[in-house]
């Protein structure tokens, strides 16, 4: 068993806490920059965007970089969104620890100040909260609507190319995604601490890798930029030469929101929210318009059955995705059922079905004849005796698959939808006799279909009864919007619904197979933002307005006597000796969301240096500081448009339209968890290697650090 | 045919105690351990360093299970400390760094080891004598009809463990619940041998720690529930439903582990039978009027449909740590063999219901009068959940511990001892106990200790030069004492044989509310003589014999 200080001279666990965070910056904001990830070893690539997907990329065997997947990955299973706020805030504050530690602040006093800071700091941004019915009034109220999606944006695209902010923003994003970052390097293989030289070394096939990203800025950039992740329209815009996205082009702005609304047979998507949801949907988008639209259509389908059922709020349990490759973004849409892709056997299948009403049979585990429901061991003694071999017999799994589809014959079953995996032979003796089985399907699906169908899931065929079937579900292959054709190759859409089922897909189109898992991944926020918001009820101002509060809170603890948390704290330290460093160390927290401000003005290009936008955060503390009452005016300066603009911003008019908003508890609770590691890390003197790999530790580089009981 | 090989002769290592490695050793286990204890403990991150999962704790339990020793001697030490937080659940550190500090004092004395353990014993006796008698200040009794001074002792063992990341709120809704746990596991109609319950606690990681919560009965976890729809149990004549609760596999793979090979002919299937045998069970349920049934270990899906068809709930993978406490709410007999049912093996429930936290579905089991309950236990992150729920049994088992006496924390200088023979050995005791004392401090801390109570008293590292300490330190660690007079303090930093107590501390007038810190008074006094005799037993040790096959 190997132990190593990590406490000594300078804190190890928070050096790579900042190292390992710094990865994230560009992902802040609405205007992320795209990454390549690149394997080493089998030269693969991955084009990533968020937080999540960067950490799931990367090899950390530290005990630190654990940790911190640990808690992006608990922040990304609850709310799916400000897990790059928790990267960063990690970053940012694990490195203003380190500086107080430099100048020699006690570990209690940190430990103490910061959090009873945060907590002060999570009361007093409460007050900025806005009910939800508040922010349709706010967002509904007249001015402008039309402007975002409609032809203001069109004759702003035009001239995109010419306008200098634009030109700054693709140099931007170019410059941005060129950052590679190396996986599976082989030089860190039982190296604990090379962390800073693992992120930054630049392997070997950089300038290859480096001019395949070029070339697809050049060429169409925003596959790397735009994607419908930008805050504004500009970035997309500035696609002219390519093939794919003219015609997105022209769906986004040629004012063909008909589009989705004819082709949906379900409600309309009613921009103007008379469901209310919609605007609410825009503000939480960040700019993503892609997803808002889809977004918009689920809360339309899922308010017209609400009305029934009285339940407001956007019930992710029945919301499932379908990416289509080879079809444009535009084309990208809800569909009531269940769409799913399918061969094209079994699509002549579903052909043949026609209209008619099938037969269901929904099952549980694996369609296989080996398949054993889990907890099932097979026992390893039974040996079977055969006595009279006969010549004919045939193989044992013919028996099973005639067996099995003897069983679908006799209940007449058309539809099989199996959650787990299905044997290919049956599949095919199945399609010879006219079922339909899908496999893969998951748990949720199955769900909604026994439900609206009736159909009791089972485990094996051998367990049909009568009961156990549904009836009343039909198929049809899924056409896009513009009846385009959707044979694209091996695998096809198909849309299985039933009678009054509640279960909607969105169909995810897109040209580009590397830019499917983001879509996927952008949709899923979007939609975790708008159930969380009508969770919490409330929503906190966007584009930076509550870390603007903390900052300005912040300020007014500092000049305040005693302690940042009034009542009574978890461990009593003699106040006059806190007050020695409390100035300091709330300095350190506010550094936190002091860069989170200059990096977001940076990212949105609101800033050409980050020294300028630090100044610019310095101008707004003090005009806020001015005002008095710093929370009225934050939440002035965001009625008004939003909180970090300055009197150049571009076009003043379009940014006041995109009013953004965040969710209360998803931001907190990064804040929270970004302090709690950093905290944790910082209370850590040891790591303790349990185990017997003594002999490895002993011949690596970093032997001298460690110590052997 | 079979090689003989010629067994390897046995090692035998003789004054293990005089190696350099079993010193060194020794050391950085005791410096590990101190640099943990208190609640200002440092943490410490264990992990296998390949990618398993990274526990950062200070607690002696987490720490010491997780070590791998190289020295016997360590391994002595870590065994009887383990042993002891078995019993107690509290003072596990405390004990440890004692005992290293009792061989790393005594060892040095130059004096023969028997005379050291005669004097050492000695010396014990008085400690214990003089605790357990009325005189000693250090004790509070607890005052079962108000929940102050529970409430002071579930909050001391909370706020000691710094990994479980817990702010003010946190702690007090935490201790609440502990305590409201607690109170739900004591028998409300006390009859001549009172038995206290169980508290099982459901883990909910990723949730917020406000979030946790406390209920009467069991909830055991079953993915297949769905919310929302009503659940219709069988009920019996009397309105209660019947339980029956399986430890035997219900999977239908007739699971033999026995040697020897079955040879069945081709076309049986062994599981058929062993499926229908299942269905008999299944049916033989139906008609005792079983309302749910509850199987430790996987059910197979056809039984589970036959049940709920028949309007029976079934739950399966209940999992062993739930089987007791099940027996114990229910009532019932596990049935350990699908082949017979015992008679009078069923259980009785009062209700059932479905209840969800954090997207987890349980279903819930509410008896009539009961003593085990569940604390549904959430914390952001996975690593701080697991030192929390470490820390949250600890507070439950030395609540359960019959708390009758319980004493201030970092009270140990209260030693008398004038005979002049047992000067050095006596020296050596104070010694290591004034080390135990020290290592509460982390950060260069001061450590002052007071004449007249002597109570520890806490400065914190870099503080300003004053002319008076009083004006530095307002109470003393437990709370039990502030600094209304010149109680002319001292550094404590180890000038044994200094003057002995004066009297006993006041009158135990003090507030309950305002004191800060509690230990358990049998965890504290048992952890005293662990730490004595471990290292009387390792300081008598003359020869390691190690089997080198």
């Amino acid at each position: 068993m190997a132990f190593r200080d990590v406490n000594a001279r300078r804190h190890i666990g928070l050096q790579q806490l900042s190292a390992l965070a710094s990865t994230g910056r560009t992902f802040l904001g609405p205007m992320k920059s795209h990454k390549f990830i690149v394997d080493e070893i089998t030269k693969q690539s991955t084009l990533i965007c968020s937080a999540v997907r960067l950490l799931e990329s990367l090899d950390l065997t530290s005990a630190v970089g654990q940790l911190l997947n640990e808690t992006i990955q608990a922040q990304n299973k609850e709310f799916k969104t400000g897990m790059s706020t928790l990267l960063f805030l990690v970053g940012a504050w694990s490195s203003a620890v380190v500086e107080c530690l430099q100048q020699n602040i006690p570990v209690p006093a940190i430990v103490s100040v910061m959090s009873e800071g945060l907590n002060s700091c999570c009361e007093r941004v409460q007050c900025l909260q806005i009910p939800i019915h508040d922010v349709k009034k706010e967002l509904c109220s007249s001015r402008v609507r039309p402007k975002a999606f409609g032809s203001k944006t069109d004759q702003a695209g035009c001239d995109a190319l010419t306008n200098p902010w634009d030109l700054l923003c693709l140099q931007r994003d170019i410059s941005a995604a060129e950052e590679v970052i190396p996986i599976n390097s082989c030089s860190h293989q039982g190296d604990y601490c090379n962390f800073n030289k693992l992120l930054v070394s630049p392997l070997a096939g950089f300038g290859s890798v480096a001019s395949v990203v070029k070339a697809a800025g050049d060429k169409s950039s925003s596959a790397l930029s735009g994607s419908g992740v930008s805050a504004s329209s500009c970035v997309t815009r500035k696609l002219t030469h390519s093939r794919h996205f003219s015609t997105l082009r022209k769906g986004h702005f040629g004012g063909q929101q008909g589009n989705f609304q004819g082709h949906l047979s379900g409600p309309p998507a009613d921009v103007c929210g008379c469901c209310g949801l919609g605007h609410l949907a825009v503000a939480l988008s960040h700019g993503n318009q892609t997803s808002v639209k889809l977004l918009q259509s689920i809360a339309a389908y899922q308010q017209e059955r609400a009305e029934c059922s009285g339940n407001s709020q956007v019930n992710i349990a029945e919301i499932v995705t379908c990416c289509v490759l080879g079809l444009p973004e535009s084309c990208s849409c809800v569909s009531p059922g269940f769409v799913t892709l399918v061969s094209p056997e079994q699509a002549s299948v579903i052909k043949h079905f026609a209209d008619k009403a099938l037969r269901v049979l929904l099952m549980d585990g694996d369609l296989t004849e080996g398949y054993r429901h889990l907890g099932f061991n097979r026992p390893p003694n039974v040996r079977t005796v055969l006595e009279h071999p006969s010549p004919q017999g045939g193989r044992a799994g013919d028996a099973w698959l005639s067996r099995m589809l003897d069983i679908l014959m006799s209940f007449e079953v058309n539809l099989v939808l199996v959650k787990g995996n299905v044997c290919k032979n049956f599949m095919e003796r199945c399609v010879a006799s006219r079922i339909l089985v899908i496999g893969c399907v998951a748990r949720d699906v199955l769900c909604a279909f026994g439900a609206a169908t009736g159909a009791q899931a089972v485990t094996y065929p051998s367990q049909l009864n009568a009961s156990s079937i549904g009836n009343g579900a039909w198929a049809e292959l899924w056409k896009s919007s513009d009846g385009r054709a959707v044979d694209l190759g091996e695998l096809l859409p198909a849309r299985i619904s039933a009678g009054g089922i509640p279960l909607l897909t969105a169909v995810l189109t897109t040209a580009l197979p590397s830019k499917a898992q983001l879509l996927e991944d952008q949709f899923w926020t979007l939609l975790y933002r708008l159930h969380h918001a009508l969770k919490d009820g409330k929503v906190f101002p966007g584009g930076g307005a509550v870390e603007l509060l903390c900052l300005s809170h912040i300020q007014a603890l500092a000049e305040q006597p005693g302690r940042p948390g009034n009542d009574r704290v978890v461990r009593e330290l003699p106040s006059p000796w806190l007050a020695e460093y409390k100035p300091i160390v709330l300095q350190a927290l506010a550094s936190g969301w002091r860069q989170y401000l200059s990096v977001l003005l940076w990212n949105t290009a609101r800033a050409s240096s980050e020294l300028e936008a630090g100044a610019s955060v310095d101008h707004h503390l003090q005009k806020a500081a001015a005002c008095g009452s710093p929370s009225a005016y934050i939440l002035e300066e965001f009625r008004r448009g939003g909180v970090l603009r300055s009197g150049s911003e571009p076009f003043p008019e379009q940014v006041a339209d995109l009013k953004v908003c965040d969710n209360v508890t998803a931001k907190t609770e990064a804040w929270r968890r970004a302090l709690d590691l950093v905290l944790l890390v910082l209370q850590t003197d040891a790591e303790i290697i349990t185990g017997p790999r003594r002999n490895q530790i002993l011949n690596s580089p970093v032997s001298s650090e460690f110590m052997f009981l | 045919m079979s090689r003989l090989e010629a067994k390897k002769p046995p090692l035998f290592i003789s004054e293990p105690l005089t190696r350099d490695a079993v010193s060194q050793s020794l050391s950085l286990l005791s410096g590990i351990l101190k640099s943990s204890y208190g609640p200002a403990g440092r943490l410490k991150q264990l992990h296998n360093g390949v990618g398993g999962c990274v526990c950062t704790t200070s607690q002696s339990s987490a720490l010491l299970g997780h070590l791998c020793l190289s020295q016997p001697v360590l391994h002595v030490l870590t065994a009887s400390v383990r042993n002891h937080v078995s019993r107690f659940s509290d003072c596990g550190l405390f004990t440890a760094i004692l005992c290293c500090g009792f061989i790393e004092n005594f060892r040095s004395l130059n004096v023969a080891p028997f005379t050291v353990i005669k004097i050492s014993k000695h010396l014990l006796s008085l400690c214990m004598d003089h605790l357990k008698s009325e005189a000693c200040g250090c004790q509070v009794s607890v005052d079962f009809s108000s929940v102050e001074t529970l409430v002071c002792l579930v909050r001391s063992i909370l706020t000691s463990k710094p990994a479980c990341m817990l702010n003010k709120t946190e702690v007090d809704h935490l201790t609440s619940l502990v305590l409201k746990a607690f109170i739900f596991t004591v028998p409300c109609h006390v009859e001549t041998n009172a038995v206290l319950g169980k508290c099982v606690v459901i883990p909910v990681k990723g949730g917020r720690v406000v979030d946790s919560t406390v209920l009467p009965g069991l909830l055991i976890e079953a993915p297949e529930i769905q919310l929302g729809k009503p659940l219709a149990v069988k009920r019996t004549g009397s309105n209660m439903i019947k339980i029956a609760l399986f430890s035997v596999s219900m999977s239908g793979d007739g699971s033999n582990p026995e040697e020897g090979t079955i040879v069945v002919r081709h076309g049986v299937s062994l599981e058929v039978s062993e499926l229908n045998q299942l269905l008999n069970v299944g049916k033989q349920l139906v008609k005792d009027e079983v309302g749910l049934v509850v199987c430790q270990k996987v059910m197979h899906p056809s039984l589970k449909q036959y049940l709920k068809e028949q309007g029976v709930v079934a739950v399966d993978r209940a999992g062993l740590s739930l089987m007791d406490p099940l027996g114990r709410v229910t009532g019932s007999q596990p049935i350990a063999s699908i082949h017979s049912l015992p008679p009078g093996c069923y259980g009785s429930l009062k209700d059932l219901c479905v209840e969800s936290f954090a997207s987890k579905h349980f279903l819930h089991l509410i008896p009539g009068d009961t003593v085990i309950c569940s604390l549904i236990l959430c914390n952001r992150s996975e690593t701080a959940w697991d030192e929390l729920k470490r820390v949250c049994e600890t507070a439950e088992h030395v609540l359960q511990h019959k708390v009758r006496k319980i004493v201030p924390a970092s009270t140990l200088r209260d030693l008398g001892c004038s005979q002049t023979q047992y000067r050095l050995v006596a020296e050596g005791f104070c010694r290591s106990l004034e080390s135990v004392a020290r290592s509460l401090s982390h950060d260069g801390e001061e450590v002052l200790t007071d004449v007249v109570y002597g109570h520890c008293w806490f400065v914190p590292p870099r503080s300003p030069c004053v002319s008076r300490w009083s004006d530095l330190v307002s109470k003393c660690g437990c709370g039990v004492s502030g600094s209304t007079e010149d109680l002319s303090w001292s550094f404590l930093q180890g000038q044994s044989g200094s003057p002995v107590l004066q009297a006993c501390p006041q009158e135990p007038s003090v507030k309950v509310a305002d004191l800060r810190v509690l230990d358990c008074f049998a965890a504290k006094c048992s952890g005293l003589q662990v730490a004595l005799e471990t290292a009387n037993l390792i300081l008598d040790l003359s020869y390691i014999i190690e089997d080198q096959n």
